[in-house]
């Protein structure tokens, strides 16, 4: 493959200096701004397809002598039997690790590094991913063995019982971070314990797994009717798509995976806490969210960033942190779904007095988000920003290709791109209001809550001399005790 | 925290032919003000620009009293400026007097009443509104009131609100020991934007809500530090290892301070490190440098400098002349840090003391086969080194597998160490992580963030040009330069140890079948193994709650029979039981 030069010395660009003065505007407000204007690339201008009809998205920059090919296939935690929660990870990171059935993996590993090649395997929730970046003049070498270990894993037990190891040290930590405690209950809570989405490995599931189950895995997974693949970086287009059919060659097209289960549990409202001796709380509000694809999801965008997904901008963060100092993480996410409703989650991290008090706050800024028209200067600023910044979801070419395929993969309206920022500018504030009505429900929420209960309960009555910031855990209704777990049974554990 | 960019050829002994030597070129240039500004044009990230700046000041500059007001002030520059945040910028400049009159009188009595009680051990933290006398709390529902008062006349975030609403994102602020740094991501036709809001923070700053921000600061603490699993011990194992450095102290700063600075000494700090001469603007992206130096000039020039340049840094770090050993418990994984005085950034021995870490590190590197795979005691272990402005150190962290101690840990490391002090690494192993420093190398040029952090810290300690140069110094590294470094800074008089050990009792943990199995005699367990494996089984089908509570009483009669070396197994039988039970009557998930 071809490399060519780049340059990135600026050194020789002519310099005007001592020009004259700009008259200075007393507001940023006044500021002219040339207009940029930016149309989003078509997915078609860079797909492609392999002779077996494996989707290839692929976009050129001789910027720096490296090349990044990343296979992406559908297929993830998702498909795990009910009794192996971790094979998914594990799989992946044994893929990586475990060599291929003729290579070794202490060679492998050796050939990989001494490239200097960044490879990776890894299987998620919904799908799995191998790449590769490494110098063009290495292409043909580290590739082939890439391709070696994509299809024909060895899984090598020595390593595999290394990994193992790694794995029952690190669920012995599970209770050691607050966060990370808080967001395993709210998922407990939301989609249930036996759902992909909150699942968690325990010591047995992980001591079950065997070579036999990741070939499993992995064969159903791993194969052409999954795949799609984006490259990048420093290569010729016209040699790309020999290359790659040359490498496909013999690789079986497979099934493709079934699709992913929604979540068959109901949950039930109210506050629930977890017992922790920390001198932070985590706190984390949940409720049931919307779909990617819900006619609402933009207008719902729009309302969350000025509620409380766009930093200090927002609401939620300018109460909690910004006016009442409470917290230095504080605001709201909408985490959406393509195949079911996904959740919204408030969040605040505070001390143990002052609890009930940020809590309050996020409940009263969800009910006036309701309750109240925002003002049109709050919803310009978010669509402003929405539109402005819209160019950099294809800033990097790499990035932009993950889109397509994601894109591809999910069946995203093609259209969507070129009417995003039309269908932002058309939000209303009388939209707001309403997508806040239909899609935020506070009497539905789950309150996760991890601290020390007897003083988190009290509240800041103690410590508050203004009676209008005064709160106690009591304002919240009844709150149930989730019994503390033993991290690596994740079995509540009897005093 | 220190990424240098290395860009010079390379040459891969596999690879077909050398890299391309690369070398960063931005457009240099100083106001008549001495501020310095670097301009790297790109367009391979079409319409952004990353723009910022950085001072030279962080928590190195500090002394005890203020230490972490490097980072408050860091939080204060967001607050906006006279005219930036507020509808009535005079009313508002009164309420701030009136505010800081208040915060000096509670200042007076905290530190004079609330300290005497401190000291006589009445309280635990002299700064807690908890513990407040009556006159402290009085003067608190003053200013409570008067807060809310200018409130009313207080924009919210706006410095924030008006760069979001003009589409740029990912503004941040960091601070560390030895720098502040300030930046954001925009369009690439807001640049005059930037230029705007830039210069009036650093020429009208204003530290309205001060108060609040000193709690989402501490908020911060806890959050960082405070509660994370090792962050309490971490601090003061850093703080035991720096002896005379100003590195001793962490960079939020000890949690009296925080409650403590006037805003006189933030104001001081402030003009003192902030005045432009002190600072380096660096904008990398798609724009045009001569409309850009025009903008710089006009907008930039007009900041002056008020103040003596800042002191420099006196106090350097003293010999360890021994070994500091430090030890705690946490809610972690019990975790063992060997850490050593080394090098500052930009000295000679900085290229053999990273490619040493690089030998040691990754799945090829000698930690992992030695201790990871082939004897299987850790669970990770990971060298680094650490180059900072003023000294530098290199660690080793493992945690380890299974019941393996720390103390087998920490004499595997010194094996290691003696290995490379007696025998040169081979030319594979120092090829290798030289060809992984020149591909990343080329991995370092690819974003304009990247780009904008390694000049603007390069710049900050002492030019930028160093990031051309240290990619040449890696490549000249020889075998016998490793073990010289390795002699000369892995001693014993030149260490500290950490060890922490989860802390007993903190939780409930679940007995196991292995600790069954380990606290049986090993003659014993092929008769009874069996037998209990089967009894465990029937359990699982068992569905009658009331039956194994009876089970359960029996066994309580029983104990006091049992010879000692069966507990273990009577307290995980009994264990599964009420496990059971527990399933079977649907209780708590």
């Amino acid at each position: 493959m071809n490399r060519s030069c780049m340059t990135l010395a600026a050194g020789l660009a002519v310099v005007v200096s001592g020009a004259v003065a700009r008259d200075i505007p007393k507001s940023p407000r006044d500021i002219k701004f040339k207009e940029l204007v930016f149309e989003p690339p078509a997915p078609s201008q860079f797909r492609h397809q392999l002779s077996n009809g494996v989707p290839v998205y692929m976009a050129v920059s001789h910027e720096v002598p490296l090349v990044t090919i990343t296979l992406s296939f559908k297929g993830g935690e998702y498909l795990e039997p009910g009794d192996k929660a971790g094979l998914a990870s594990i799989t992946g990171q044994m893929m990586r690790q475990g060599g291929t059935t003729t290579v070794p993996p202490k060679e492998l590993d050796e050939r990989f590094d001494f490239m200097a090649a960044r490879v990776s395997a890894s299987i998620g929730d919904r799908t799995a991913q191998a790449s590769i970046n490494c110098l063009t003049a290495n292409l043909d070498e580290a590739f082939a063995l890439f391709m070696d270990m994509v299809r024909n894993p060895g899984f090598d037990t020595g390593r595999l019982e290394v990994l193992r190891g790694q794995e029952l040290e690190d669920i012995k930590t599970r209770n050691d971070n607050g966060l990370q405690i808080a967001l395993r209950e709210l998922g407990f809570l939301m989609w249930g314990q036996d759902h992909f989405e909150a699942r968690q490995p325990t010591r047995a599931s992980i001591e079950s797994i065997t070579p036999e189950d990741m070939k499993a895995l992995h064969d159903r997974i791993f194969n052409p009717a999954n795949l799609m693949i984006a490259v990048t970086g420093d290569f010729e287009e016209k040699d790309m798509i020999a290359f790659l059919d040359k490498a496909m060659a013999g690789w079986a097209k497979g099934q493709a995976v079934p699709e992913v289960p929604a979540p068959t549990q109901a949950y039930e409202p109210g506050v629930y806490y977890y017992e922790k001796d920390q001198n932070q709380v985590q706190v984390l509000i949940g409720e049931r969210g919307i779909r990617r694809d819900d006619k609402d999801a933009v207008a719902v965008d729009v309302m969350n960033g000025i509620l409380g997904g766009s930093g200090f901008t927002s609401r939620i963060t300018n109460r909690v942190r910004t006016e009442e100092g409470l917290a230095y993480t504080a605001g709201s996410t909408f985490s959406n779904r393509v195949e079911y409703p996904g959740m919204f989650i408030s969040y605040f991290f505070t001390k143990t007095p002052t609890t009930a008090l940020a809590t309050r706050l996020v409940f009263d800024e969800i009910g006036k988000i309701q309750k109240t028209e925002v003002t049109t200067e709050e919803l310009e600023t978010i669509q402003n920003s929405l539109i402005e910044t819209f160019p950099r979801n294809f800033e990097s070419k790499n990035a932009m290709m993950n889109l397509f395929i994601s894109d591809e993969r999910t069946g995203r309206d093609p259209s969507y791109w070129r009417n995003y920022r039309k269908m932002v500018r058309d939000v209303t504030p009388e939209d707001v209001q309403r997508v806040a009505n239909d899609h935020l429900n506070p009497d539905d929420t789950v309150v996760v809550v991890v601290g020390p209960w007897e003083q988190i309960q009290k509240g800041n009555v103690a410590s508050e001399p203004d009676p209008k910031r005064q709160a106690t855990m009591e304002e919240f209704g009844a709150a149930r005790q989730i019994p503390p777990r033993d991290p690596e049974t994740l079995q509540p554990a009897k005093p | 925290m220190t990424r240098f960019l290395p860009v010079a050829a390379a040459t891969l002994a596999l690879a077909s032919s050398a890299a391309l030597a690369q070398q960063v070129e931005p457009i240099e240039f100083k106001l008549d003000n001495g501020m310095t500004f670097l301009l790297l044009p790109r367009d391979e990230q079409p319409n952004i620009i990353t723009a910022g700046w950085i001072a030279p000041t962080g928590s190195t500059h500090e002394h005890p009293g203020i230490t972490g007001v490097s980072h408050l002030l860091e939080h204060l520059l967001f607050k906006g400026t006279d005219t930036v945040g507020t509808t009535d910028a005079d009313l508002d400049r009164q309420y701030r007097a009136q505010l800081t009159e208040l915060r000096e009188k509670m200042r007076a009595v905290t530190l004079d009443v609330q300290y005497r009680r401190f000291l006589n051990g009445e309280i635990e933290n002299p700064w807690d509104p908890e513990v407040d006398t009556p006159e402290l709390r009085d003067l608190r529902a003053q200013m409570s009131a008067l807060q809310d008062k200018q409130r009313e006349i207080t924009v919210k975030n706006e410095f924030d609100k008006i760069y979001t609403g003009n589409g740029a994102s990912g503004m941040n602020a960091g601070t560390s020991n030895d720098f502040t740094v300030f930046y954001i991501n925009l369009p690439s036709n807001k640049l005059e934007l930037w230029a705007w809001m830039e210069s009036d923070r650093l020429m009208n700053p204003s530290f309205r809500e001060l108060d609040a921000e000193r709690f989402v600061v501490i908020e911060e603490r806890r959050q960082r530090l405070e509660s994370t699993p090792t962050g309490m011990l971490d601090e003061r194992f850093d703080s035991m290892f720096w002896i005379a450095s100003t590195y001793s102290w962490p960079v939020i700063g000890w949690m009296s301070d925080l409650m403590a600075y006037t805003e006189d000494e933030i104001t001081e700090y402030f003009e003192t490190n902030y005045q432009p001469a002190n600072l380096t603007g660096v904008i990398v992206g798609d724009f045009d440098p001569a409309d850009a130096r025009q903008l710089i000039e006009s907008y930039f020039g007009r900041l002056i400098n008020k103040r003596p340049p800042p002191a420099p840094v006196v106090t350097h770090e003293v010999p360890m002349m021994g070994t500091l050993r430090f030890s705690g418990e946490c809610d972690c994984q019990d975790q063992i840090e060997v850490r050593y005085h080394a090098v500052a950034a930009g000295t000679p021995d900085q290229a053999p003391l990273e490619l040493l870490a690089a030998i040691l590190n990754g799945r090829t590197g000698r930690l992992y086969k030695s201790m990871i795979e082939d004897k299987g005691l850790a669970a990770s272990a990971r060298a680094g080194s650490d180059t900072q402005r003023y000294a530098g150190s290199f660690s080793f962290v493992a945690t380890p597998k299974g019941k393996t101690e720390l103390e087998t840990i920490e004499k595997a490391w010194y094996a290691e160490v003696n290995k490379l002090k007696n025998e040169p690494v081979s030319d594979n192993e120092l090829q290798k992580v030289k060809n992984q420093a020149a591909a990343d190398a080329f991995r370092d040029l690819q974003n304009n963030s990247n780009l904008f952090f390694q000049l603007a810290i390069s710049e900050a300690w002492g030019g930028w040009e160093y990031l051309n140069e240290y990619p040449k110094l890696i490549q000249q590294v020889t075998p016998e330069d490793i073990q010289r470094v390795a002699r000369k800074y892995l001693g014993d008089d030149n260490k500290g140890v950490a060890v922490y050990h989860r802390k007993q009792g903190s939780e409930l943990v679940l007995l196991t079948l292995d600790d069954v199995k380990s606290s049986l005699p090993a003659e014993m367990l092929p008769v009874i193994m069996p037998q209990l494996e089967a009894q465990l089984d029937e359990l699982k089908t068992a569905t009658d709650a009331e039956e194994l509570r009876q089970a359960l009483a029996q066994m309580e009669q029983q104990s006091a029979m049992m010879p000692p070396q069966f507990k273990t197994m009577m307290d995980y039988v009994k264990q599964e039981i009420n496990l059971r039970i527990t399933e079977i009557e649907g209780g708590a998930q």
